[in-house]
C-alpha cells in the first residue's frame, strides 16, 4: 500500500472502485429485474388473451370446433395492424386457425414445447412474444397460442424497460458520487483529532519535551496508538530530565568543594604558597567549569523560537574578558556592525561560545598584541588575534575535547574550544580557523540569522 | 553590619563567616530555607547571602517569598549551578547580585559593600580604586591621601569607572551620566573626557590606569610599572 499512504486516500480508492461497480452492476441488475416485472406482465396478459381466444371456441355437433371471434374484436387480431396474433391447434399439432395471412401456426412444437411461453427475435429485428396455453373443448385438448409484436406501436411496457437505461439509470452514478463525498466529509471529520494531534507532535523537540498528544477525542481505534506514543514521550522526558538533574547535582558536588577549598586558602597567610595554591585552585576551577560546560551542552537544545543578540553577547563576552587581557598588556576591541545583530540562538551559551573564543585569543596573543571580535550583520562573529596562529595540519584537531599540541604541557584548557565547537553544532552553525595574512588566527563562528522583532524588545 | 548567611555546608558556613568578620560583617548563619524565613521573621538584616541549592527547599523560592512580601533587603545569591541554562533565572527573580561558586573572599566582601552602597547608602561615601579614593558627596579626588578637585565631569567619569572597579564600564553609561537623555552626544565627546581624565590622574600621580576597550567601553585597572 505504498501508493496510498493515507488513510483517507485509501478509503477514496476502494470507495471509487466500489462505485465504479456498482454503477455498472446496479443498473444491470434493475434492468433485468424491470425485464422480468415487464415480462411476467406480458405473459398475464397474453394468458388473458388466450383464454378469451379459448372462450370463442364452440363444439361442433360433428366433433369439429369452430372459432367465434365477435366481430367487434376482430381488427384486434388483423394480420398487418392488429396487436395479437393467435393460432388453435389440434393435440396433433395441425393448425385449425390462425390469424395469420398464411395460416400457419405462431410458434413450432419445439418451441412451444419449452414452457408456455416464448420470445423469439425476428428477421426484421423485432421481437416476438408469445404464449401457449392448452384447453380442453369437448373431449378434444386445443392449444392455443397468443403473440404480440414488441415493436408494435401499442405495446409500450417494453417502451419502458428499454428507456430505462438512458433516462433513469445514469441516476445511480452521480447518486454515488455524492455518497463518495459525504463519505469523504466523515472520514476529514473523523481524523480531525488525529491530525490535531500530529500538529501538536510536529511542536516536541528536545526544546519542549514535556509536551503530550491530546487523547481525549481520539477514535478508539488510533487512542491506544496516541497513548503509547504519550508513554515514550514521559520515559524521555524522564531521561532528559535525569541527565539535567545529574549535570547539576555534579555541579555542586564539585563546586561546594572547591568553594571551602578557596575559603580555606584566603585564609591563609599572605605569601607565595597562598598564591600557588589559588592559582593551582583557579585552574581547576577552570577545568571543572569547562567540563560541567560540555556536560551540559551535551543535552543541551536550542528552543525553536530562541533568538539572540549576537552584538550584545559580543559586547559582554569582550567587556567580560577585558580585564584579563589589560593584565596580560593586551588591548582587546570590538568591531563591525553597530546595530543589533539577531541570530537564532540560546544567549548564554552563544555568550560561552564567544568567551571561550576570546579567552583563547588572549591566552594566543603576545604581550602588548590585540585581539579583535567583529560581528557582521549576517551573524558572523570573527575573533581576530596576532599570536603564531593554527598550522594548517591542526585546524580540525583544536576543536576536539583536551586536544592540545603539546601533550608534555597541561595548562588545563583543552576544553574551550570544543565547547564553542559544541555550542555551534546545537545552533546549526558552524566554527573555522584560518590564518589572518599578516600570521594571527582568525576563529569564525557563523550562525543563523533571525529576523528582526517588528516591536522593540 | 548583620548579614544573614544561608548556606548548606556547615563547613562552608563556618568559614564564610569567618571570612566576612574578616570584612567588618557580622553574620547569622542558618542551613535551611525555613531557617533563613524565620530568621528573617524576627530579625532585620542589611544583606542576605542566600546559597540557591538548600536541601529543604530552593532557595530562589525563599527570595521569591522574600519579594512577594515586600522584602527589600538586598540579596546576593550564590550558585553551585551556573549552567548554561539558568545563569540568569535569580537575577529575575529578584536577586540584587550574583556569584558561582567559588569565588574569592575578597570579592564576596566587596559585592557586599558595592550592595549596601547601591541600597542605602550605610557604607561610607568613599569608593576607592589602587591609590585613587573619590568622595562621592564631597565630589572630592582623593590620591595618595592628597586632596584635589577634578572639574565636573571628569570627576563624573571618574565615578562610573570607579563604580565599576576592575570591571568595564559601557560606553552607554558615561554618555547617559555625561550628557542625559536630552543632550546630544558628539561621537567623540565621551573620549574627550576619559582624555582629559587621564591627563588629570597622571599628573597626580595616581597608580590606576583608564584602558579603552574599543567598541565596549572603558576599564580602569591598576597601573603595574608604567
Amino acid at each position: 500500500m505504498t501508493r496510498f499512504r493515507s488513510i483517507t486516500s485509501r478509503v477514496v480508492a476502494l470507495h471509487v472502485a466500489a462505485v465504479g461497480l456498482t454503477s455498472i452492476l446496479m443498473p444491470l441488475a434493475l434492468y433485468w429485474l424491470i425485464n422480468q416485472a415487464a415480462n411476467s406482465l406480458h405473459r398475464d396478459a397474453l394468458l388473458g388473451q388466450a383464454s378469451t381466444i379459448a372462450g370463442f371456441l364452440r363444439p361442433q355437433p360433428d366433433g369439429r370446433v369452430a372459432l367465434d371471434i365477435p366481430a367487434e374484436l376482430l381488427p384486434l387480431y388483423s394480420g398487418g395492424s392488429g396487436l395479437y396474433a393467435y393460432a388453435v391447434l389440434d393435440a396433433t399439432g395441425r393448425v385449425l386457425f390462425s390469424s395469420r395471412s398464411d395460416g400457419a401456426a405462431l410458434f413450432t412444437p419445439k418451441e412451444a414445447g419449452s414452457g408456455d411461453w416464448v420470445k423469439r427475435r425476428r428477421s426484421t429485428g423485432s421481437v416476438l412474444f408469445g404464449v401457449n396455453v392448452a384447453r380442453a373443448v369437448g373431449q378434444h385438448l386445443y392449444r392455443v397460442q397468443i403473440a404480440q409484436d414488441l415493436s408494435h406501436s401499442d405495446v409500450i411496457i417494453d417502451d419502458i424497460v428499454s428507456s430505462f437505461f438512458p433516462r433513469v439509470a445514469w441516476i445511480t452514478f452521480p447518486i454515488l458520487l455524492i455518497l463518495l463525498l459525504i463519505d469523504i466529509l466523515i472520514f476529514r471529520r473523523a481524523l480531525d483529532p488525529v491530525r490535531e494531534a500530529s500538529t501538536t507532535a510536529a511542536a516536541i523537540g528536545p526544546a519542549s519535551p514535556q509536551v503530550r498528544l491530546p487523547e481525549a477525542n481520539m477514535p478508539t481505534e488510533i487512542a491506544p496508538l496516541v497513548h503509547a506514543v504519550n508513554q515514550a514521550l514521559d520515559r524521555l522526558e524522564a531521561g532528559f530530565r535525569a541527565q539535567r538533574d545529574f549535570t547539576a547535582d555534579m555541579a555542586h558536588e564539585l563546586r561546594t568543594p572547591l568553594t571551602i577549598i578557596r575559603a580555606r586558602i584566603d585564609s591563609l597567610e599572605p605569601g607565595s604558597l597562598r598564591d600557588a595554591l589559588r592559582s593551582d585552585l583557579e585552574n581547576m576551577t577552570h577545568i571543572v567549569n569547562q567540563v560541567l560546560d560540555i556536560a551540559e551542552l551535551e543535552s543541551f537544545f536550542v528552543a525553536a523560537d530562541a533568538r539572540a543578540d549576537l552584538l550584545a553577547i559580543c559586547a559582554e563576552a569582550v567587556a567580560f574578558m577585558a580585564p584579563l587581557a589589560v593584565a596580560q598588556s593586551k588591548t582587546i576591541a570590538l568591531g563591525g556592525s553597530e546595530a543589533p545583530v539577531w541570530v537564532r540562538g540560546h544567549t548564554e551559551a552563544l555568550f560561552r561560545a564567544v568567551r571561550n573564543l576570546v579567552e583563547n585569543a588572549i591566552r594566543h596573543a603576545p604581550t602588548g598584541g590585540s585581539i579583535e571580535v567583529e560581528v557582521s550583520e549576517d551573524g558572523v562573529v570573527r575573533v581576530l588575534d596576532d599570536g603564531p596562529g593554527v598550522p594548517e595540519a591542526e585546524r580540525a584537531s583544536i576543536f576536539r575535547r583536551f586536544w592540545r599540541r603539546d601533550r608534555t604541557q597541561s595548562d588545563g584548557r583543552g576544553l574551550g574550544l570544543a565547547i564553542v565547537a559544541r555550542v555551534a553544532e546545537t545552533h546549526d552553525g558552524s566554527i573555522t580557523v584560518d590564518n589572518r595574512p599578516t600570521g594571527g588566527a582568525a576563529f569564525v563562528l557563523r550562525l543563523r540569522p533571525a529576523p528582526a522583532l517588528t516591536a522593540a524588545n | 553590619m548583620r548579614v544573614l548567611l544561608v548556606e548548606d555546608s556547615n563547613e562552608l558556613l563556618a568559614l564564610l563567616k569567618r571570612g566576612l568578620a574578616a570584612g567588618g560583617f557580622d553574620a547569622d548563619t542558618v542551613n535551611t530555607a525555613a531557617d533563613a524565613a524565620h530568621a528573617l521573621a524576627t530579625m532585620r538584616y542589611a544583606v542576605v547571602v542566600l546559597d540557591c541549592g538548600l536541601p529543604d527547599d530552593d532557595g530562589l523560592s525563599l527570595l521569591r517569598d522574600m519579594r512577594r512580601r515586600g522584602d527589600r533587603t538586598p540579596v546576593l545569591v550564590l550558585t553551585a549551578r551556573d549552567g548554561v541554562s539558568d545563569r540568569v533565572t535569580s537575577l529575575r527573580d529578584g536577586a540584587d547580585d550574583y556569584m558561582a561558586k567559588p569565588f574569592a573572599m575578597e570579592e564576596l566582601v566587596a559585592r557586599l559593600h558595592a550592595l549596601l552602597r547601591r541600597s542605602d547608602n550605610m557604607l561610607g561615601r568613599r569608593l576607592t580604586f589602587g591609590n585613587v579614593a573619590l568622595d562621592t558627596e564631597g565630589r572630592q579626588v582623593i590620591i595618595d591621601d592628597t586632596v584635589r578637585t577634578f572639574p565636573a565631569r571628569e570627576t563624573a567619569v571618574l565615578e562610573i569607572l570607579l563604580r565599576r572597579g576592575g570591571n568595564v564600564a559601557p560606553k552607554r553609561l558615561f554618555e547617559d551620566h555625561l550628557f542625559g537623555l536630552s543632550g546630544k552626544v558628539g561621537s567623540n565627546a565621551v573620549e574627550v573626557y576619559v582624555h582629559r581624565l587621564r591627563r588629570l590622574l597622571a599628573d597626580a600621580g595616581a597608580n590606576v590606569k583608564i584602558h579603552t576597550v574599543r567598541g565596549v567601553g572603558y576599564l580602569m585597572a591598576e597601573d603595574k610599572g608604567g
